[in-house]
Formats: structure tokens, C-alpha cells, sequence
């Protein structure tokens, strides 16, 4: 929840608005009011803040001469790809600047032989598949708002998707990037070849969050698409035999690439949305399995068999394409399509270890019923990622922040039965204080010892992910003012 | 010891026995050699040295204490007692680690549930979780299931000034917080003690086969044979656990091994027959992976770790067997489809030299890198056994100072001799 915290505004000179035009151009830079409003908010709306300054750079360099300003006059900005993130890692500093990715389109550079490919920031995640599917490629990590999002975004936020549960997160397909440091250097961090000698600054780098400097070219490894593709929707009478299935198949040694579970709420929500022809049931489980075709399908008759095991009473493989891909339609439609079904809604993204997940659903059951709220569940079930989503109607008084502590309170619950409190959302500026409750300040420490050395300065995307502000050269002890403050640029409110 | 003067080895010895029992403390030259019991002893340690400047170096079975540049340590602090696999949630597919718990011990445990940490480094009967992980070392399961930057899911460990620290977390998904154990993983101590491990696990794989291929024509002997059969079977739809090119003045062969369910191995015997249609291919048993661990059989030889694109692999082992034949030398290869390559090297300093800065000029357009993990002392002033200095090394350089600001973890080690 967004605390009463003391809000650093900054205020843009006219002089250092001549040197941002100077940096990108005219055509680069926005400063009016109603353009600036586009860039208030990323995908979590409920946190708004108007940046002083917008620039869009086309280049590297230009992105560099920006941050050089920032760093000349210790002025935060944030960077920004398509906006998408749902835990406000792209929301402005006050009054500072934002830079947009969304000129930094290209893709550069296709290696087949080596399989790779070399993309600017603002690339959107499907355009990286589209360019290599016709060779028989094909770009793993995909968050479900991958036919929008950009690399850069999903680089800042390590992003998952559904079939991260085979093929691995964005970390995992990162091999090189160029990334502009928070004092406007240009370094080029890990190397198209593996194990690069050194830190493994790009393991570190990616999932950031935007704190720890620009992205500005960045190697995406590709992979061959499997020979055969088979998805597979059985229907429950409960979200815990479609749970206990999912044990099942990772207990019979079977690595699917994607399986999700849907509940009732959800399925309705999706069905309302697109159609997507899923069975009418308590716990629906979707399982997909890749790779050579006569594995595929030996597999996929054990899955079959495990989910009659389960109490499945319909099991259904996709027999085309098209079907295959309207099941993942409605899926991956499932956030959205939950505004069908109640005015407002918040997202959760916590992690918990797969095996928690039956008592974990029930606790989250009698929570809602408590605050008497509804609750849809949409989640990964292969690695534990759950999405409550917290049906609200922000016109009831108080409705909202009921909503909003029981999603908090849901997230606690994850990190009290071993899990995390995001798995691919990010915790940007929604889930700082929650961070605080994972881990101890110790632990929080030695991250900041990383941030310090990227960002000395804290000027990248300053305020966000940790639970409260932090300087570099901090000592606890009576309050001392931001450099900012003392710079005569930013007054606190 | 190094410093302050006034400290004597003897009163160091003293105390460190105070802080993990006399039976775990003693003396090996100018090094004290101290087996902390727990983290805490770890942190008092590490204090300890911080207070008084003292060199550390964090071993488990020494087994690659030669790689990197050499550091003279004043206490050489042993994980050896920190050997217990603490957790293992098969259902979760989860483990937790101690640091100086053997390779081979853990994957025994873990194997009792039909699960292992899908990566095979070098000597796992006694190379301990702490130093593989340290020193980034993988082996030829990599290309299927990834490096330990992908299978590490969290760790625990303890800073230079004793602050003990978590990172990431029990779960496979999880973006909160930085990832610091990607940080830690092949930084060879010189950021933190790593205590404890958390790791993803995989099902073993129970059904697997390998084939060889070999160039047996005295005319096909060169690597650069198998450039369009590999790059095929890369880009073919099967999926293989490992491949990998051997090469010598005298052989040429490529290894692959495949895992699946048991109905389907003779199919891909048929299409690897296929692939690699004129040459004679061969079922061979599990020895063969054993390789690139053979080739740091002998200690006085040079061993090098190079790093290419995996579409370089074939003509620089090419390459390679051609300076072998030219200039009389002893060179054997080992690499692996992904493009990490381990080239053995018995020859005169000189050619050894000579070999590095060869390849280090070969493969400087497309990033490559060649680190000499095994180096005789007496070529050591001659090479930077890390290779040319990253672009990045400013910033490494920061992120050790904010670490360890006293120098006292593996001092000079690291590249740039951090």
C-alpha cells in the first residue's frame, strides 16, 4: 500500500530542460502538462505521478547525453518501455524524468548459427519471435502481455510468462547487454559467448527494476521450437485434485512446458471475455507438453491418465492449432477479463513452494470470506507462481483498502509458507514495504551494497523496490537532507 | 601476517581456536587454517581478519585453488565442517546446501528421490558445493539444462564484515530483491563466504544414451568435418543432454547423449545415423563424458578454459589440431556444443605463450574469452591468466569495494586482480 511517505519533488529549471533538447532534440522531448499525463501510470493505475520531463531518445548515445544531465544534476529518472509492469516499476519520480524506450525499436542483428539475436530497449517481446519464427525459432520468456511489453521492460523486470516453468525467465535468455550506468558511462556487461571472465553483471543487472541503469542493446538467446506442441485442459471439481495433479505429473518426472490451474472465477471471467470454450468447473488445469513428437505423445497419454487418477471428468487435448491457441487466449486474457465480472480488481503475483498450494487456497478462501470479498485464482501452478486477483468495487467506501490488505495479507501468507512476494510482476512500487518482510534488513543491506556501486547517487528509478529510502553513504542517526534538497532542486512536501 | 604487525600468527592462531575449537584450528606455514562449525563462526572470522587486515581465502576441497592468480593467505578458512544437506523438498524440487558438502554426496542424497542438481563439474567426489559455485564450473549437461546462474534459487552468505545475508529464496520463480547469489556464483570468493546453497533440482535422467561419431577417414580427421552434421544436429529438434568434440593431433570425435523415455531412444538413433550420415557412429558408454576432467590429469601441463560461439566450436578445434601438427605439440580439446571449450596444452612455456595469445586474438572479435585455469608458477608473470580487462571492470572493482572495502577476501584473485 502506498505509505505516507514524504514525497521528494523535483523541480526542472528552465536550464535543464535546454540541455534534456539538447540531448534528444526537439522531437525527443515532452514537457506539456497533457502529454506528460500519458506517462503518469504504468499497468498498476492506482499509483500516479507526473513526471517534470519526458524524452524519447533514438540512440544509445542520446540516451547517454540524458542520463548525463540527470547525473550532472542529480535529477532522478526512470526508464520506461511499453508501461505494462503491474507493480509500478515505470511510475515517474516526482517531478523527474522519464525516459522513454519506445524510439529504440530495431531489431540489429539475427544469428541462426548461433542462436541469437541482438534487439534495442523498446523491441516488443513478440516481434523477437516473429522475426525468427519462419527459421524455426523462437523467443521463450512470454509475460501475457507479450504482444505489447518491450525487452527493455521485461530485462527491468526479469519477466516470466507461462512457459518459463521449462524454458527459464528473461535472465535465463539474457547473454550480453549495453547498458548506460547511472553516470551516463556506456559499458557492455556479459558477452554473446558464455562465462564472460568477471562478476556476472548481467545476472545481476536483469530484474533490476530500472535501478541500476539504461539497457541500450541487449543479446536475447533464441530456441528451436519443439517438433510437436500438445495442450491439454482437464476439468476438476476442485482447484486441489487439479493441485494435487500437477504433483502428480512433476512426481512421474515429466517437465511440461507450461501448467496452469484456473478457478471458477476465473474460468467465467474468461469465458465472458473470449470464449475460449473451457469446461464449466471448480479447478481447470492446462498442461502442455513440447519436444520430439513420439515423446510428446507417450507423455501426454501418462498426463491423461494422471488426471483421471485426479477426478478429472473432462479431459480434452487441443486437436489444432487455432483450438490450442484459443486456450491460451482465454488464459492469458484471464487479469483483463476479470473487469467482466467486478469493477475493479488488484493483481497478485506471490510464490509459494508448489506443495503449499491446497492449504494455501484454502487459507486464501476463508480470508476472502472474511473481508467478504471475492477472490479469482489464475496461476502457474508448475512453479508455485499464484495471481489472486481481489474482486472490489472502489465505488463502496472502504471497499478498496479492504481489497487492497487482503492482497497484502495474501502475500504474507506466501512468504510464511516459504514463497516470495513476486515472481515475475516485480516489486517496484507496490510491494516495497512487503519486501522489508521477506527479507531482514541484513539482507537488504548487501543489496544496497549493489545498487551504491551502480548508482551511487541514486538518481535510477530512486524510491522504488526497497522499503525505504536509502543514501549511499547513510549512517543512521538525525535526519540529513537529499542532495537534491541541498542542490536547491527538490523540495520536500 | 601481513598486518597489523603487532598481531603474531600465534595469537591469531589463539583466537581463531576460541572461535571454532582447537581441534579445528591450526597452523600450515605462515596460513592459519581454520573449520568454522557454523555461520556464525564463519562471521566471527571474517570479522576478525577485517579488524586486523588479514588475507582469507575460503576453501572447501581445494581441489581448483591453482585457478585465478595466486593469493598468500593469512587464514585459509575451511568449509569442510559445513557438509550437510540441509533440505531437501523433492516435492518441490528444491534442495538446501551446505557450501562444503561434496558434489557427489549431495547428488547421492538427492538421487534417493530420483532428482540431482543438473550440472556435472569437474571431480564431484570431492569438489564441494562452495568452490564449484564459486568458480562457476560446469560440464557438459549445461547445454540442456543451463549453467548454475540457472539452477542456484537462492543462497545464504557471509559478508566481509561478518553481516550474514540471504538472497533470493526457496522457490524457482522469484524476482524480489536483487539477484545477488548470480553475483556471488564464479566470483571465487572474493565478494562473501558462501555458506549455503539453494538450488532447483531435475528429475535424473533415467533413460539415456550416448553415440559417438568418429572421423575415421585418415583424410577426415579434422574438425572442420563435423561443421555442417553439428551445426544440423543443433538445429534439429531433438534435444540432447550433452555434445561434445574431442580433439588431438590424432583424433577427432563427437560424443552426444540423449535422454527420453525409453520408446522413443532407437528413433534417435536413427536420426543422429542420419545427421551424421558417413561417418561411423557408434554407441558408447558413459566413460567418454570424463574428458575434459582427464585433460587436468596431469598437473604440469597448461589447461585452458575458452569460451566461444557455438558456431566457432568446430573450426577453432580445427584450428587448433593444425598449430598441434605444424608446431609438434601436444594439444587436446574437449568442447562442448555450447561453445565452452577446455584445451590441454603440454608444450615449452614458450608455445604455451604463444597459444594464448594466438587464441586470444582469434577470438576477441566475437567476445570470446580464454582464461588458463592451470598454469605452471613459472609462466605465471608472463600471462594474465584472466585475460584483457573488461570494459565493466571499473564497476567490478566498485561492487568488490562496497563488499569487501578491507581487500581481505581472495585479495588480487579475481580478473584485474581484483
Amino acid at each position: 500500500m502506498l505509505r505516507s511517505r514524504k514525497l521528494l519533488y523535483i523541480v526542472l529549471s528552465a536550464g535543464h530542460i535546454a540541455e534534456l533538447r539538447a540531448a534528444v532534440g526537439e522531437d525527443g522531448l515532452i514537457t506539456g502538462q497533457s502529454q506528460l499525463q500519458t506517462y503518469e501510470c504504468d499497468g498498476l493505475t492506482n499509483f500516479r505521478v507526473l513526471p517534470g520531463a519526458v524524452v524519447l531518445p533514438r540512440t544509445a548515445q542520446q540516451v547517454q547525453a540524458v542520463v548525463r544531465v540527470c547525473a550532472r544534476h542529480k535529477i532522478p529518472f526512470v526508464s520506461r518501455g511499453a508501461g505494462t509492469g503491474l507493480s509500478g516499476g515505470a511510475l515517474p519520480a516526482a517531478g523527474g524524468i522519464v525516459i522513454s524506450l519506445a524510439r529504440m525499436n530495431r531489431i540489429l542483428e539475427v544469428d541462426f548459427a548461433n542462436r541469437f539475436v541482438v534487439v534495442e530497449p523498446g523491441v516488443i517481446n513478440a516481434h523477437v519471435t516473429q522475426r525468427v519464427a519462419q527459421q524455426g525459432y523462437f523467443y521463450a520468456p512470454d509475460p501475457s502481455s507479450q504482444s505489447v511489453c518491450t525487452i527493455g521492460g521485461n530485462v527491468a523486470e526479469n519477466s516470466g510468462g507461462a512457459h518459463c516453468l521449462k524454458y527459464g525467465f528473461t535472465v535465463t535468455h539474457v547473454l550480453a547487454l549495453d547498458v548506460v550506468l547511472p553516470s551516463g558511462e556506456l559499458v557492455q556487461l556479459g558477452s554473446p559467448t558464455l562465462d564472460a571472465p568477471g562478476y556476472d553483471l548481467p545476472g545481476v543487472f536483469v530484474g533490476s527494476e530500472g535501478t541500476l541503469g539504461v539497457a541500450t542493446r541487449i543479446t536475447l538467446r533464441i530456441v528451436k521450437r519443439p517438433e510437436v506442441v500438445q495442450t491439454l485442459l482437464a476439468a476438476f471439481d476442485s482447484v486441489q485434485a487439479a493441485g494435487q495433479t500437477v504433483s502428480d505429473i512433476i512426481a512421474a518426472r515429466m517437465l511440461p512446458s507450461a501448467l496452469e490451474i484456473m478457478d471458477a472465477l476465473a474460468i467465467q471471467a474468461a469465458e465472458a471475455a473470449v470464449h475460449a470454450h473451457y469446461p464449466v468447473c471448480k479447478g481447470l488445469l492446462l498442461v502442455e507438453l513440447d519436444g520430439p513428437g513420439s515423446e510428446v505423445e507417450t507423455l501426454m497419454r501418462e498426463v491423461q491418465q494422471l488426471c483421471r487418477n485426479n477426478g478429472a471428468w473432462e479431459v480434452r487435448v487441443a486437436q489444432s492449432e487455432q483450438e490450442r491457441a484459443l486456450v491460451w487466449k482465454g488464459r492469458k486474457a484471464a487479469f483483463a477479463a476479470v473487469g467482466r465480472i467486478s469493477p475493479n480488481y488488484i493483481v497478485q503475483d506471490g510464490v509459494i513452494p508448489r506443495t503449499a498450494l491446497p492449504h494455501l487456497l484454502t487459507e486464501i478462501d476463508s480470508m476472502a470470506s472474511a473481508a467478504s470479498l471475492r477472490v479469482a485464482n489464475v496461476f502457474h501452478a508448475g512453479d508455485g507462481n499464484l495471481h489472486p486477483l481481489v474482486l472490489y468495487d472502489a465505488a463502496v467506501a472502504g471497499e478498496e483498502e479492504k481489497a487492497l490488505d487482503l492482497s497484502y495479507r495474501i502475500l504474507r501468507l506466501c512468504v510464511d509458507h516459504g514463497g516470495s512476494i513476486t515472481g515475475e510482476h516485480g516489486v517496484g512500487k507496490e510491494k516495497q514495504e512487503a519486501l522489508g518482510y521477506m527479507f531482514s534488513e541484513p539482507d537488504l543491506d548487501t543489496m544496497q551494497l549493489v545498487r551504491c556501486a551502480f548508482d551511487p547517487e541514486n538518481i535510477a528509478n530512486p524510491d522504488k523496490v526497497f522499503p525505504r529510502p536509502r543514501l549511499c553513504a547513510e549512517k543512521p542517526g538525525p535526519y540529513t537532507p537529499h542532495p537534491l534538497e541541498t542542490a536547491g532542486i527538490a523540495e520536500i512536501f | 601476517m601481513s598486518s597489523p604487525a603487532t598481531l603474531t600468527l600465534e595469537q591469531g592462531l589463539t583466537h581463531l581456536a576460541s572461535v571454532v575449537g582447537p581441534e579445528h584450528a591450526h597452523l600450515r606455514g605462515e596460513t592459519i587454517v581454520a573449520a568454522p562449525g557454523d555461520k556464525q563462526q564463519i562471521a566471527e572470522i571474517l570479522r576478525f581478519a577485517q579488524t586486523n587486515g588479514l588475507a582469507v581465502t575460503p576453501t572447501g576441497a581445494a581441489t581448483k585453488l591453482g585457478w585465478g592468480n595466486p593469493v598468500a593467505p593469512d587464514i585459509q578458512l575451511s568449509l569442510a565442517r559445513l557438509h550437510s544437506l540441509h533440505e531437501h523438498a523433492w516435492q518441490d524440487m528444491t534442495c538446501t546446501v551446505e557450501a562444503g558438502c561434496s558434489w557427489a554426496a549431495m547428488q547421492s542424497e538427492l538421487a534417493r528421490h530420483g532428482q540431482m542438481v543438473a550440472l556435472d563439474p569437474l571431480w564431484p567426489e570431492c569438489a564441494t558445493v562452495g568452490g564449484i559455485v564459486a568458480s562457476n564450473d560446469s560440464g557438459a549437461l549445461r547445454l540442456k539444462f543451463g549453467g548454475l546462474r540457472d539452477l542456484i534459487i537462492g543462497m545464504t552468505v557471509v559478508l566481509a564484515d561478518g553481516t550474514i545475508a540471504k538472497t533470493g529464496g526457496k522457490v524457482v520463480k522469484n524476482v524480489a530483491g536483487y539477484d545477488l547469489h548470480k553475483l556471488m556464483t564464479g566470483s571465487f570468493g572474493t565478494l562473501a563466504v558462501i555458506a549455503e546453497v539453494n538450488f532447483r533440482l531435475h528429475p535424473v535422467e533415467e533413460h539415456a544414451r550416448t553415440w559417438t561419431v568418429i572421423a575415421h577417414d585418415d583424410a577426415h580427421q579434422d574438425a572442420a568435418v563435423f561443421v555442417e552434421p553439428l551445426r544440423a544436429l543443433m538445429d534439429s529438434q531433438m534435444t540432447p543432454s550433452c555434445v561434445q568434440l574431442r580433439t588431438s593431433k590424432q583424433e577427432c570425435a563427437l560424443d552426444i547423449r540423449i535422454a527420453a523415455v525409453p520408446e522413443c531412444l532407437d528413433e534417435y538413433a536413427a536420426r543422429i545415423q542420419g545427421t551424421f550420415g558417413k561417418f561411423a557412429v557408434t554407441e558408447a558408454g558413459e566413460a567418454v563424458w570424463q574428458a575434459r576432467q582427464r585433460l587436468f590429469d596431469r598437473s604440469d601441463v597448461v589447461v585452458l578454459k575458452v569460451s566461444l560461439l557455438p558456431s566457432e566450436v568446430c573450426p577453432v578445434s580445427s584450428e587448433l589440431q593444425q598449430i598441434a601438427a605444424a608446431d609438434g605439440l601436444d594439444i587436446y580439446a574437449v568442447a562442448h556444443a555450447n561453445g565452452l571449450m577446455t584445451v590441454a596444452l603440454n608444450s615449452a612455456p614458450e608455445a604455451a605463450i604463444a597459444l594464448i595469445k594466438r587464441l586470444r586474438a582469434r577470438i576477441a572479435g566475437f567476445g570470446g574469452s580464454v582464461i588458463a585455469l592451470q598454469i605452471p608458477d613459472e609462466l605465471r608473470g608472463w600471462v594474465n591468466v584472466w585475460g584483457p580487462n573488461s570494459g565493466a571492470l571499473a564497476l567490478m572493482r566498485e561492487i568488490k569495494r562496497r563488499f569487501d572495502p578491507g581487500r581481505i577476501l581472495n585479495p588480487g584473485r579475481f580478473v584485474g586482480n581484483i
